[in-house]
């Protein structure tokens, strides 16, 4: 039998464990996310190089960067980046998720083959899909034979962003069917029977049944995707080159930091400047997203 | 025991603070006498020669360390791919090698940032050894000294396809030499080939400008002034053969591998590299080293661009002595001769160039292209600035291209990189 004080000890002993467990994580958040997180935002203050500390310059990067014609560039293809993509990607997973969702013979096939991308090397994928849109390439060989003639996938400034868009989006497909294969398999079945029996075709029970049923996770891949999109980063560096495509015309604000803030001369100070300008972009995006979801709601 | 809060953000930033330092570099600096005993271990890193040259650098460090006993030579290996983004991590991050292999323009932010030891005060006594253009190769305006002893010179081969010339009706034994003569064989091939075959994969580099005769930057070295009207010529010039597609549409964006890749696969008909791609040509093209075609550089100033390899000591280095005696090692004349023994590179050491071994035909190609190059480079010219950091490459890069879309006028174009480059430049100070 239990002595009386032991209770007492092991509720005084309480207030030092969570700490305990929670430590490693803290630890490790503390000093891979928001040391850096802190240091970017004190860097966009100061006019700091990779080799040179730098002093505090107050408000010059942003400043600066509102009168460099790059940082508008990037700004633009990031937001069309957003425009192309977000709706892709809300849409056509789960179109691909209804495909797959049935248990046919041989759906396990098809369900590994669409996220199969999601898996390969994004440095892969790239590689494969500028030798299938090069001049030369499958896809212009094609073309040609057909008649169309070549194509400027990776020369023309906007071809080029469409076609990053294009492996972004054939890339993202099975990772968000996974989610909302999640997602319709808690939609009740009683309510797709009931619309049947009250006439409803395979049209009308998609928008009014499924639909409204994995609406939140469509807001939660609307919100996913655009942040993902507003960063993206490798795909347009591997398809249209580190100078940013044509003129640099193809470069997205993340392509901007690191082209402004690596290398042994990078304005460390600048390239930190543009990141909280990018922080604030996403966490805005995610807000906005969230907000017109409750609208919507209520 | 009960954490308070102020407790635990006390410990927060005790443990977070110190991260505050990362990248900072402090200043733990070595000593700069070099005239101490030679011993203690230090660190090499070579630019991309592990695969290629392994036994001669093991072999090297072993000669070095029996010479030296007490020493010990770690040798590191970076890939030529992200070599500038690696030392600058290291060098941010404290962890830079004690013995570098770096180019001029490498050196110039480490030596702006004191991480580069003076060679002129540490190691003068050596400089007689030197060609005293390849010593000075080292030297950056603004800033007195000398950074890194001078290793090996090349002025890189211009390899073009035989085959693809006869089909354009050009002689394939006279190819271009000058601007003026490549710009209209360009223009040839790609109207006999209805376009189809470019003859150059890149776009026009600050070495192109240099090589046609522009006046890179002023006098005084504290701007550039590379749009000048002769720049603008150049330009105009590129423009005209990348409407004619003899410029090949996607050099807009192309890369060196990139445009290696394309002289492989015969869609342009000249491409710059180096002695070792002759090797791959081999393996990766059998068909296209039949038709393989080595020329110099093209130049319409009669010097072609002089690229000039270097070994810095870190400033930081703990074993002063050592480090500037391995450097000095390695760049001695006897081992950059026994170097260029194995692999066409030229030594930068005085004399080593009238060695018959670079004077004397043997009746091979291999020897008549060496002695080409050797000559070549006696009155060769380094032409890029030391100061010309990567992201001004972007600006000119973007400018040019801008030019050739027809977007803007060459001369606005030019107007605008000369602008922009200048604003980097006050920048890094």
């Amino acid at each position: 039998m239990a002595t009386p004080t032991a209770p007492s000890r092991v509720r005084r002993q309480l207030p030092t464990s969570p700490w305990l467990f929670a430590a490693p994580g803290l630890l490790i958040t503390g000093a891979f996310v928001l040391h850096p997180f802190v240091s970017t935002v004190v860097n966009s203050f100061t006019d700091r190089r990779t080799l040179i500390p730098g002093h505090f310059v107050g408000l010059a990067n942003f400043r600066e960067l509102l009168h460099d014609d790059m940082f508008w560039t990037g700004l633009r293809n990031s937001t069309l980046y957003i425009v192309g993509v977000v709706p892709a990607l809300v849409i056509l997973p789960l179109l691909l998720a209804l495909l797959v969702q049935k248990n046919i013979p041989g759906i396990t096939f098809f369900r590994s083959a669409f996220y199969t991308p999601v898996v390969a090397s994004i440095v892969v994928v790239g590689l494969i899909w500028v030798w299938l849109l090069d001049e030369r390439g499958l896809v212009n060989s094609l073309l040609e034979t057909v008649g169309i003639g070549r194509v400027g996938f990776l020369s023309d400034q906007w071809l080029l962003l469409l076609s990053a868009m294009a492996v972004t989006v054939w890339k993202g497909l099975g990772y968000y069917m996974i989610i909302y294969l999640a997602a319709l398999a808690n939609v009740p079945r009683e309510l797709h029977e009931a619309a049947a029996v009250d006439g409803a075709g395979p049209v009308r029970r998609f928008l009014d049944v499924t639909v409204p049923a994995v609406r939140p996770t469509m807001v939660l891949v609307a919100a996913l995707s655009s942040v993902a999109a507003f960063k993206v980063f490798s795909e347009v560096y591997l398809m249209a080159g580190p100078s940013g495509g044509p003129a640099g015309e193809d470069t997205t604000l993340v392509m901007l930091v690191q082209r402004t803030g690596t290398g042994l001369t990078g304005r460390v100070g600048y390239a930190s400047a543009l990141s909280v300008v990018v922080f604030v972009v996403t966490v805005a995006l995610m807000l906005l997203v969230l907000r017109a979801d409750r609208k919507e709601e209520s | 025991m009960r954490i308070s809060r102020r407790t635990f953000a006390a410990a927060a930033v005790a443990l977070v603070l110190p991260l505050s330092a990362c990248g900072s570099g402090g200043d733990d600096g070595g000593s700069t006498d070099a005239s101490g005993k030679v011993e203690g271990n230090i660190t090499f890193q070579t630019w991309n020669l592990r695969a290629n040259f392994k036994p001669y650098f093991e072999g090297l460090i072993a000669d070095f360390e029996k010479k030296y006993p007490g020493t010990r030579v770690k040798w590191i290996d970076q890939p030529a791919e992200g070599y500038a983004d690696k030392i600058s991590a290291d060098a941010a991050g404290g962890t830079l090698p004690d013995v570098v292999n770096v180019s001029p323009d490498l050196v110039a932010p480490l030596a702006e940032a004191g991480l580069a030891l003076d060679l002129d005060k540490a190691a003068g006594k050596y400089r007689s050894e030197y060609l005293d253009g390849a010593w000075a190769s080292h030297r950056i305006p603004g800033l007195s000294g000398t950074y890194a002893f001078p290793w090996y010179l090349n002025t890189g081969p211009l390899f073009y396809n035989k085959s693809l010339f006869t089909k354009a009706g050009l002689d394939p034994s006279t190819p271009p030499k000058t601007y003026d003569e490549l710009f209209t064989d360009a223009l040839q091939m790609a109207k006999k080939t209805d376009g189809k075959v470019a003859t150059l994969a890149n776009v026009p580099t600050i070495e192109d400008f240099g090589r046609y005769g522009v006046q890179l930057m002023n006098k005084e070295g504290t701007g550039f002034a590379f749009n000048d009207a002769k720049g603008v010529g150049l330009l105009t010039k590129y423009k005209e053969l990348y409407d004619a597609k003899a410029l090949d549409p996607q050099a807009l964006t192309a890369t060196p591998e990139s445009s290696g890749k394309k002289f492989l696969t015969e869609a342009v008909a000249m491409n710059p590299g180096s002695a070792l791609d002759l090797g791959n040509f081999k393996k990766q093209a059998p068909g296209l080293y039949k038709n393989i075609g080595i020329t110099d550089q093209i130049t319409s100033t009669g010097h072609v661009n002089m690229y000039v390899m270097g070994v810095m000591v870190n400033s930081r280095t703990k074993h002063t002595p050592a480090a500037v005696a391995f450097a000095h090692f390695v760049t001695d004349a006897q081992n950059q001769m026994s170097f260029a023994e194995k692999v066409a590179i030229f030594p930068s050491t005085a004399g080593s160039l009238d060695d018959p071994y670079f004077t004397k035909e043997d009746g091979t190609d291999e020897t008549r292209v060496r002695i080409a190059a050797a000559k070549s480079l006696k009155n060769a010219v380094n032409y890029t600035p030391v100061l010309f950091s990567e992201q001004m490459k972007t600006a000119l890069r973007n400018e040019v291209a801008k030019a050739l879309q027809g977007k803007e006028s060459p001369k606005a174009a030019l107007d605008n990189a000369v602008k922009a480059c200048d604003q980097l430049l006050k920048q890094q100070g």
